[in-house]
This record gives C-alpha cells, structure tokens and sequence, in this order.
C-alpha cells in the first residue's frame, strides 16, 4: 500500500479525484449561494396560484373606484413584484391606469380585442391575471402581467444572474486542471530524458555508470533495475578481466616454464663448446645453439599469436616518427647483418608521424629482420628504403635471399609473418609481399 | 674488479653464468634468494636479478634495491617475456634480458650498464688513444699528448663512449648531447663531428674511431 502511495499512477489519480470532487464542490456551493442569495432578496415564494388568488381578493375587495384607489393598489403591488406590469380598463373600455404594462395595449378595448387578449394571454408569457374590479363588473377590469421567469425555481433564476462567474470558474478550472496534468507529465517527462541522459554517460573503463534514485516511483523503479543492470556489467567485466589476466598470466608462466630448460640447454652446449671438441663435436655443440635460438623463436612467437588471437595482446599506439623507428631498429640489428658480411643499404627519407605502437612496430621489423637473417642468409644483402607517393608512405626491406618458394632449409618463417599480418592489420596498415629467386622485398604501406 | 650480486634460484642456470662471468674477470656473488642481499648490496657494482624466486620476487627485490641504491645499475635476466612483465621490469631496471640468453650478450650490457652508471675506473683503450672513464681525459699514447676538447667535443665524445659498440642514429646523437629536438636537415652534429674528427683521429679524412653507418648514424666502436 505504502508503494502504491508512492506511485505515479496513484499520483494521478488523486489529481483526477481532487478534480472531480472540485467540479460537484463547485456547483454545490454556487447552487447554495444562489439559493441563498436568492432567499435573501425575496422571502416568500413566488407561486402564480398565489398571484392570482390575492389579484383578484385584492380586486373584488375594492369599494368605490377612483383612478387614485387603483394607482395605490398598483404602487402596493409594484413593490411585491418589481418586475410585474399592471393596467385598468374601465367599463367603458378605456385604458384609465397603467403601470409598466406591455407596450402596444390599445386607448380603447373593444370585445373583440378584449378577447384576443385573453386569448393570447392564457397560459402564455408573461403570466397574466384578468380581474374584475369590486363585485360587479360596472368598473371594468384590472390586468397584472408578471413575466414567467420570476417564478422559475432559484438556480435557474441564479444561473441568469451568476452565468458568466460559474463559465468564468468553469474555464479557470479547466486551465487549473489542464496546467497541472502538464506540470506532472512534464516532470514525468523531464526525469524520464534526465534518466536518458545519465544512461548515456560512461565511466574512464568504457562501462556505464549508476543513475542517482531520487524518488520510488515507477521511475525510481526502472532506474533501480538500471543500476541492478549496471552493476552486473561491471561484475561482469570483472570477471572478464580476471579471465584474461589469468590466461596471460598462464601464458607468461608457460613461456617460462619453456624457457628455463631451455637455458639449461643452452647452459650445457655453452659448457660443453668450451671443451676440446672434435669438428663432429663443434658441429653438434653449434646445431644445438642454432635450435635453442629457433625454439626460443618459436614460443615467443607461439606466445604473441596466441594473444593475439584472443585480441589479449597489450595494444597502446601512439604517434611516432616512422623513419627514425626505424632507423633505431636498423641501428640495433646492424651488428648481427654485418656479422654475417650482410651488404647493408639504409636510405630513409621522412615519413612523418605514424600512429602505431612501438613494441607492435618493433616486433614486426624484428621478425622480417629476423627472417631474412634465417632465410635469406645467401644473398648477403639487405636493403631498408622509404617510398611515399601520392597516395601512400611506406617502407621497403629487400633482400637477395632465395624467396619465399624456396623452401629455406630452416623452417618457422609461417608463424612470425602471421604475426606480422595481424599486427600490421592491427595497426591499420598494409603490407605486400614480393618474392622471386632474386630475393624478396616486403613492404609497410599507410595509406594517406 | 667489479663485483656482481647475481640472484637465481636455478641450480644450473647460476652455476654456469656465476663461472662464466668469473673466468670474465668478474667477482661474482650468487644468492639463491633475495634475502641476504642487504650483506652484499652495498659492495656490488651491478645487480643481476631473475624474476621468478622462491619469496620475494625479481621485480618487489629490484625496486627495493633501486629506491635505496639508486646509482646501482639493475639488469633484470629472466624467462618471463611478456611485454607487461618487461614494461613492469624496466620500470625500476635499467635492462631486461630475456632467457635464453648468450653470455656474451650478457658481458655486453653488463659493461653497458657498468659504464653507464661510472662504475669502472677503467682506462678504455681505443686504437691510438687512452680514454679514462671517470674524469673524461683523452690521452694519445703513441706522442703521450693529451687531446683537449672543447665542452660540446667532450660531451659527444663522453655520449659515444657511453654507448661503446652501439650504432647511433642521428636523433639518439643529438637528442643526447644537446637535449634539443633533432629538427631533420640540422647541419649541427655533422659540423661538430667534423671537428671532433680532426681531434681524434688519425686520418680526419678516413676516420676509423668514429665510424659513419650510412643511412642510419654513428659509432664507435672497441
């Protein structure tokens, strides 16, 4: 009970109420004003019966006709019935004595006028009362006209008189009521775009963030079940969070776990190519290295496929100088090519800014360099160049190796250049590949 | 002989880089755990940290040694690859080397790092000159002179010693030794390089100390 109180709809319906219970308040108060009012100007009730009846008392009890006798009987009537009209036809059928009578009555009264008049009189508007004067009919007739409506019941004479006040009260009423269903649906209206407004907002994590309650009506309701919604979201990404951090962290101790025995191995060989060896020896200690690296390689890059694929992997970009990125990631790889007496042409020309992520960038040029120190160890020659055209900037790696459909007699190239699909696509950029015996040419494009 | 407090827990991976670094000519401690480190922290000239140990791990004990040794170069050794352990890892260490590792790349930034941060008073020597590390003077050994450079020679010069064998690129240069900006097309670090050539070099026309790498910058090279 106590929630339905609260409720818009209980709300309304006691505007609709106090409406209703305003309108019968009304006409019940101006009903007895009226009737009040009225009562006060006139004590005794107005009744045609009545008039007639004490019309002709008054007239049968007249004695000795003078004008002067009827103009008092007149004056005495006048001030019973202000609205009432009197005349006299003597019984020579002139019109001796009239007091406010209906306009047009003839000097002289003939029989047939006489009779007309009754006629048209009888029952008609204003109610009429022929009477003979004394008790014969030698001293003519005396006629009172009192129009209909003075004896209409109160409220109706009370509508007459107050008409414009009750349409008066009526429309203002009206206004009210109308006014203050549009100040509550208006409210209504605001919260509900208020509440629009606030479910548009979020939070710095991309989620959205609770509404304020404010009242516990239906509204209050809904934005109750708003912040339920909310919360769970948040729970949710919460335990998403979690799964992933869980999955990285699992990830991360597997590339240790690997990488440990591995270390161990390399430990080994290392102790081992200290040794005197034998060239069979050397030989075996030198491929044990050479696989450490790859399989080292191999789970590294394993690792960022798999968090790649699950979109896990930490993207952060930023605007950077694309040229001198590179330039510093040649610098790094410059010993490890001129080790293996690599010919080595760098030529980079500005770029301009390039949104990317470093560690993505970096990643990339280390698996092409690496790649074309594994496979394209036989040509010897590595070129780094820029390219802009209209249309686009980019970067060229060249080498001499035997291309790609050579089959390289080290193997792994597939995953790294995956990855460097995905970041690449990742980044918004493009790629080409080129590869003939001649050697093969990768290209970073951005489109302008 | 510089001291270095090496802390892994694996058995074999510690033996072997404790007798590799020894037979270097390193004073090697090894600790299985982070706990005594306070006995030998203040005589060590570099810290070689793996992160994954029994207790406290390689990242709370580096930054506990970095917030009150913040002069001794930490160099983070460990298995753990992930760009968010290696962000967390350089957060406090001055490098992060990834196992499995050669040991001459990890010779190489020990003595980046020992440099970086003065710790050797070392006399480098580089072809015809002698370079002392700790005030910066630059003696030719052949005549026995002493080359004097000027303030923005010197700090180049110092800034290639520094990163002895690395390759330079301009920007790197520039950005380091002028703290500026490199604005593309500046004249000034080829200028000053010029005359920093003159100074040292045998043959400024030929220069074998400073050598140019086309297309991508400088270096100098032990």
């Amino acid at each position: 009970m106590n929630r339905f109180m609260k409720s818009l709809l209980a709300k309304y319906m006691l505007i609709i109420i106090v409406a209703i219970l305003v309108v019968q308040l009304a006409y019940l108060l101006v009903g007895s004003i009226a009737i009040f009012g009225f009562n006060l100007q006139d004590d005794e009730d107005v009744d045609t019966q009545v008039v007639e009846d004490n019309w002709h008392r008054d007239a049968s009890n007249m004695k000795n006709i003078t004008d002067d006798k009827i103009e008092k009987l007149f004056k005495n009537w006048k001030e019973k019935y202000p609205e009432a009209g009197m005349f006299w036809v003597n019984a020579e059928g002139k019109l001796v004595v009239e007091i406010d009578a209906t306009e047009g009555l003839p000097d002289e009264w003939t029989p047939v006028f006489t009779a007309s008049f009754i006629k048209e009189r009888y029952n008609g508007n204003p109610f009429t009362v022929i009477a003979f004067v004394g008790d014969k009919e030698k001293d003519g007739f005396i006629v009172i006209e009192i129009p209909r409506n003075t004896f209409d019941p109160p409220i109706l004479k009370a509508s007459e008189r107050f008409g414009y006040l009750i349409i008066i009260g009526v429309i203002a009423f009206i206004l009210l009521f109308i006014i203050v269903s549009f100040l509550f649906f208006r409210s209504i209206q605001k919260r509900l775009l208020k509440f629009q407004d606030s479910m548009g907002i979020r939070d710095v994590d991309g989620l959205p963030v609770e509404v304020e309650i404010k009242k516990e009506d239906e509204i209050g309701e809904l934005e109750k079940s708003y912040n339920q919604m909310v919360d769970e979201l948040r729970e949710s990404r919460k335990r998403q969070q979690q799964e992933e951090n869980l999955r990285r962290e699992l990830i991360a101790n597997l590339s240790h776990d690997l990488r440990t025995p591995l270390t161990k191995v390399r430990a080994q060989s290392y102790t081992i190519m200290q040794e005197e060896l034998s060239d069979q020896g050397k030989q075996a200690a030198k491929a044990i290295e050479t696989s450490i690296t790859n399989i080292d390689r191999l789970i590294e890059n394993l690792m960022s496929y798999t968090l790649l694929m699950a979109s896990k992997y930490k993207y952060d970009p930023k605007e950077m100088d694309m040229s001198r990125f590179v330039r510093e990631s040649v610098a790094t790889w410059y010993p490890a090519f001129e080790k293996e007496e690599f010919k080595i042409d760098v030529s980079l020309d500005s770029l301009g800014q390039w949104m990317m992520d470093p560690i993505w960038m970096e990643r990339i040029l280390d698996n092409l360099f690496q790649n074309v120190l594994r496979h394209a160890k036989s040509g010897k020659y590595i070129s780094v160049k820029t390219e802009s055209r209209e249309q686009y900037d980019s970067i060229i790696i060249t080498d001499h190796g035997p291309g790609m459909k050579q089959e390289s007699h080290e193997k792994g190239a597939g995953i790294g250049l995956t990855i460097v699909n995905m970041m690449v696509k990742g980044m918004n950029l493009d790629w080409k590949i080129k590869s003939s015996e001649q050697g093969t040419s990768i290209q970073i494009i951005r489109f302008r | 002989m510089n001291q270095v407090l090496y802390i892994e827990d694996e058995k074999e991976i510690g033996e072997w880089v404790s007798k590799d670094l020894t037979d270097r000519g390193y004073q090697v401690i090894w600790l299985t755990s982070g706990e005594d480190i306070d006995t030998y922290i203040s005589k060590s000239d570099i810290v070689i940290l793996d992160v994954m140990l029994p207790g406290l791990d390689g990242f709370s004990i580096g930054r506990r040694i970095k917030k009150e040794h913040s002069d001794l170069p930490i160099l983070m050794l460990s298995a753990r690859t992930s760009v968010e352990d290696k962000i967390e890892g350089l957060d406090f260490a001055d490098d992060y080397l990834t196992k499995p590792f050669h040991p001459e790349e990890l010779v190489a930034r020990i003595e980046v790092l020992l440099r970086r941060f003065h710790k050797q008073d070392e006399k480098i020597e580089l072809q015809h000159l002698i370079i002392h590390t700790k005030d910066g003077r630059v003696v030719n050994h052949e005549s026995d002179v002493e080359i004097l450079l000027t303030g923005k020679q010197y700090h180049l010069f110092q800034f290639f010693i520094k990163h002895l064998n690395q390759i330079l690129t301009k920007e790197q240069i520039y950005e380091g030794v002028w703290g500026e900006r490199y604005i593309d097309g500046d004249k000034t670090l080829m200028v000053h390089i010029r005359y920093l050539r003159e100074k040292i070099e045998k043959n400024p026309a030929n220069p074998t100390i400073i050598e140019t790498i086309r297309g991508i910058g400088y270096r100098v090279k032990l």
